[in-house]
């Protein structure tokens, strides 16, 4: 919560503080399954357990095409609001 | 003994008693009934075959009377010794039918008088009857049932029929089987079947029954089964002895034909078969309320249907009743009294319909139960509302978190914060109490008053509860093994205990001056965030909780008050650093200001107006002025530049100026309305020495802010409020305004016509033309003419609603330097 | 463990406490290798990197000013 020490101490403590401070914020967020999720977020738990609103969903499918060589496919979904189960979740990075 | 355990000698015993009479020299039906209850009272003195505590089944003992105290709750209090009244609530919907049952009430009262003891019957049947009925011998037994005070032991003698409640619907089928028999048969043809009874009567029995009750449900006609079991034991002599002596036969009825007028003690659990029958009864036949209570009701029509022969002493009887209880009757009646009978009669069929059809949802609650209900959802409507506000407020923000901590946010003008709002609620909670405390007990009020204290009191502990349980604790188990850690939803189990930061130091320190290097970095500028909100949240809770105005005379209330002033000032003060509107500004530095950073964020944004109610005017006027310093290095300022190409600005920084218009300009212009000229004046000085003036213009904040306070000092110099050294100074600046902003009027608007709203760019020039003088404003309808002839003109291309909004727009800066677009026509 | 060993390198906690803001790499059980500079770690190994990159097999797909690694996908943390 409330940090009543001045801000020049360092704002992370934990990991976590990262993705709080990102509330309301527009997040990046790498999912199992070579799936990306960019969207605002509107809540979150222990567990990165998610609430995105606004999501850009990317999934990408890796294709063997006629040469055998991988081809790799973006499918793009939108959302308008997304509840993240956590066990999914690699990585968040919040979106400068 | 019979198989039914009577005392089969019984008949012989009475007969002596009734052989002088044959049935048809009865001339008084009543005198047989009189007779018959005599000897029914002897029986009961003498017969211990049918004795009612030798075959009562004890149910009744094992009645749970505990609870009885509460009847008058749930009733309504009549008491137990009152009569039993319409208001009776048995249904709940029972008053809706209190003339019906009045109605039948009054009916059965008028018969009952010719019949005190309570057999009505015996009037209605015709004595005739009696000839086929004496051929049962097991009627003998039955003739203390003419005595109404028998009733109740129609259930109790279950026991000793083994199948409980049969008893009745046999006893009735077999004398109306009788009766209908009777009526199509002379004496001589019944005297043959008699004879031939003994014998035929197993095959008889089942033979008639399809021809007189064809339409019977399957329970009743299982009924009749026993009844040929028994017969055979009866040697015909009885049969014929009893026939010659003329018993009663209608002594049979009595038990079925309980008077509705009763308070219904045995039969009440039929009562919506009784109301299911007579709504399935023709509307032809007037059916007496005693027959309605007897439960084969549908067996009637049939019965009735048949001619009756004339009876004499039995007509005369009914001609002086005004009730019909025979089809016959009708015979007698004239058209139009038929026709009067049949009309209230399917009144009453259909309003017994509706009943059953509205007794679906009989018994589930009273209307002492729905009143119940009602008096809980106020009793919470007026917690939630505040009434407890002044002792707890805690409770009532448990109440209704969600509503409180809005209305804290929003700064809802609630004027008298400690008047309770739920005045209604209690009013009505009071009144509704005194209204059923009136009409019963003091007992009653306060019993009502008790229903809501244990209310209370259940709903408290089950919050207590619910406090102690330890919330989110990580379980451990400390046993042989050691320290065993559970993990669980809230709190998943953690791998690693990893010290805090705290203890490297080191570490921490080596790292500082990269976070310190600026103030405005994100992360830092998130924390601040983050502190603010923490802070309003604190600020708003304190508000919240606010003691009442103290009075001079309580040194503790204004103790108190004193104290709680000094916590929002703390936090005012606190809120403010976190704010760091005060952190010096750096010239010439690519590092936005921390404020001006804060307001970058969209949570910073919504957070400004929150922040102006916890703020005093000083504070306020020090963020416009930041505002206004780097009005050209705002984000919706800096980023909403137009970009040759783009038509208007990307989605996200219209996100973002909208959400500066929505959030923080009205603070702002709350501010500005209020403003001295002096600090109007200055803010202008400032936007033209600090910022890039012809950028700002081109955005539609900058274009706001200038708006904002050009129409202010134009306002207070219409109020004659501003001194004239103010405003020379005020005119000096604006020229200058004026003249930077010349070349660029036409940049301002959005680079296409169609880009959508320019209104808020004729807004602005409206508030230059006023504020312009004459040759300033020749020199404005130059600079922007075009822009005015290209959107009457695009104007002209849209639909009628759409151009007049666009015209609109135009007007008003053209009346802003008194001209109309009309006249460019 | 409960000792609270002084000695480097006994105690996990330590380790991870002392490497708190130095450059780190960070290898996930996809094979994905994230190298920046250790915010913090908690313990369900969530790890915050700042100015961190991505390594797909070998090759830089990303950077990220700030990243939050879920724990349960970390196969080590090593101080580069």
């Amino acid at each position: 919560m409330a940090d009543t020490e001045d801000a020049g101490t360092s704002s992370v403590s934990e990991p976590l503080d990262l993705v709080r401070l990102s509330l309301d914020e527009i997040v990046f967020v790498k999912l199992r399954g070579d799936r990306e999720l960019k969207g605002r977020l509107h809540a979150y738990d222990s567990h990165c357990n998610l609430v995105l609103g606004d999501v850009e969903e990317t999934i990408y499918v890796v294709e063997d095409d006629d040469n055998e060589e991988e081809t790799i496919r973006t499918i793009k979904k939108q959302e308008e609001m997304l509840f993240v189960r956590g066990d999914s979740v690699v990585l968040i990075s919040p979106q400068a | 003994m019979s198989f039914f355990g009577f005392d089969t000698t019984l008949p012989r015993d009475r007969a002596s008693l009734n052989d002088r009479r044959g049935f048809f020299e009865a001339p008084d039906p009543f005198a047989e009934v009189a007779r018959a209850r005599a000897q029914a009272h002897q029986d009961a003195d003498d017969d211990d075959v049918i004795d009612f505590e030798d075959t009562y089944d004890g149910l009744g003992d094992q009645l749970n009377d505990d609870q009885d105290a509460f009847n008058d709750d749930t009733f309504g209090g009549a008491g137990g010794a009152g009569p039993v009244g319409k208001d009776f609530d048995f249904f709940g919907k029972t008053a809706q039918v209190a003339d019906a049952i009045g109605e039948e009430q009054f009916r059965y009262s008028l018969q009952k008088p010719g019949v005190p003891a309570g057999a009505p019957a015996a009037a209605a049947q015709p004595p005739a009857e009696t000839a086929l009925a004496e051929a049962q011998p097991k009627r003998t037994g039955y003739e203390k049932y003419q005595d109404p005070g028998y009733i109740p032991d129609l259930q109790a003698k279950s026991s000793v029929w083994g199948m409980p409640s049969k008893p009745e619907p046999t006893s009735q089928s077999q004398s109306q089987m009788m009766s209908q028999a009777r009526r199509m048969m002379s004496l001589e043809e019944v005297e043959a079947q008699l004879r031939r009874q003994p014998a035929s009567i197993p095959t008889q029995l089942p033979v008639s029954l399809p021809h007189s009750m064809p339409a019977l449900p399957q329970p009743i006609q299982r009924v009749h089964m026993p009844l040929p079991e028994d017969f055979p034991q009866l040697p015909p002599e009885i049969l014929q002895a009893q026939f010659a002596k003329g018993v009663p036969p209608q002594l049979l009825h009595q038990p079925p034909m309980t008077p509705e007028g009763y308070p219904l003690p045995a039969h009440a659990p039929n009562m919506p078969l009784h109301l299911l029958q007579n709504a399935n009864l023709p509307p032809q036949h007037m059916v007496g309320p005693q027959r309605q209570a007897m439960s084969p009701a549908p067996q009637r029509p049939q019965q009735q249907q048949p001619p009756p022969p004339p009876q004499g002493p039995r007509g005369n009887n009914t001609q002086q009743m005004p009730v019909i209880t025979n089809a016959q009757q009708l015979m007698h009646l004239t058209e139009e009294q038929r026709m009067a009978y049949f009309m209230e009669d399917a009144k009453r069929a259909k309003r017994n319909h509706k009943i059953f059809l509205l007794s679906k949802g009989n018994g589930l609650m009273t209307p002492q139960d729905k009143n119940f209900i009602t008096r809980i959802q106020l009793q919470q409507l007026v917690a939630a509302a505040g009434n407890m506000a002044d002792s707890d407020a805690e409770a009532v923000l448990a109440e209704d978190f969600y509503y409180q901590v809005y209305s804290q946010i929003r700064g809802a003008p609630r004027q008298h914060p400690h008047q309770p709002l739920g005045h209604f609620a209690q009013t009505y909670l009071l009144q509704t109490g005194n209204r059923l405390g009136g009409h019963g007990s003091r007992r009653q009020f306060q019993s009502a008053d008790n229903h809501m204290q244990r209310m209370q009191q259940q709903v408290q502990r089950a919050v207590e509860a619910a406090k102690q349980k330890p919330k989110n604790k990580q379980l451990i188990i400390e046993g042989s093994l050691g320290k065993i850690s559970f993990s669980n939803a809230k709190t998943p189990k953690p791998m690693l205990n990893i010290k805090r930061p705290e203890s490297s130091e080191g570490a921490n320190s080596a790292k500082k001056p990269h976070t310190d290097l600026s103030l405005s970095d994100r992360k830092s500028v998130l924390t601040n965030l983050e502190g603010v909100y923490s802070t309003l949240m604190e600020m708003e809770d304190m508000e919240r909780t606010m003691p009442p105005p103290p009075d001079e005379n309580d040194a503790e209330a204004i103790q108190k008050h004193m104290e709680w002033r000094q916590n929002i000032r703390s936090l005012n003060q606190k809120l403010w650093r976190e704010l760091k509107v005060m952190e010096p500004i750096v010239p010439n530095t690519n590092t936005p200001h921390p404020f001006i950073a804060f307001l970058s964020y969209p949570k910073g944004k919504k957070a400004i107006p929150r922040i102006f109610r916890h703020i005093d005017q000083e504070q306020r006027v020090t963020i416009l002025t930041m505002i206004v310093v780097h009005l050209d290095s705002l984000d919706v300022v800096r980023r909403a530049q137009p970009v040759p190409g783009e038509t208007q600005p990307s989605l996200a920084v219209r996100e973002a100026i909208e959400l500066f218009s929505q959030a923080v300009m009205p603070s702002l212009l709350g501010y500005v309305n209020e403003a001295p000229f002096n600090i109007i004046i200055g803010l202008l000085g400032l936007v033209i020495a600090q910022t890039h003036v012809q950028m700002v213009a081109k955005t539609r904040i900058g274009l706001g802010v200038l708006t904002m306070l050009l129409s202010r000092a134009e306002i207070v110099k219409e109020a004659g409020q501003a001194t004239e050294r103010d405003w020379q100074q005020w005119v000096e600046k604006f020229n200058v305004l004026f003249d930077t902003l010349e070349p660029t009027f036409a940049d301002i608007f959005p680079s296409s016509i169609n880009a959508g709203d320019d209104m808020y760019v004729w807004q602005f020039l409206a508030a230059v033309g006023i504020g312009a003088s004459p040759e300033q404003q020749q020199r404005l309808v130059i600079a922007v003419k075009d822009r005015v002839m290209e959107t009457v003109t695009y104007s002209k291309t849209l639909p009628a609603d759409m151009a007049s909004q666009r015209l609109n727009n135009v007007n008003l800066f053209m009346r802003a330097i008194g001209l109309d677009v009309e006249l460019l026509g | 463990m409960e000792n609270g060993a002084p000695s480097e390198g006994k105690d996990p906690s330590a380790f991870l406490s002392e490497i708190i803001s130095a450059p780190v790499t960070v290898k996930l059980n996809s094979g994905v290798v994230y190298k920046g500079e250790l915010q913090s770690v908690d313990g369900y190994m969530n790890i915050a990197l700042e100015k961190s990159e991505e390594f797909v097999n070998g090759i830089l797909t990303r950077s990220y000013g700030d990243a939050f690694i879920r724990g349960n996908n970390v196969l080590y943390i090593s101080a580069q």
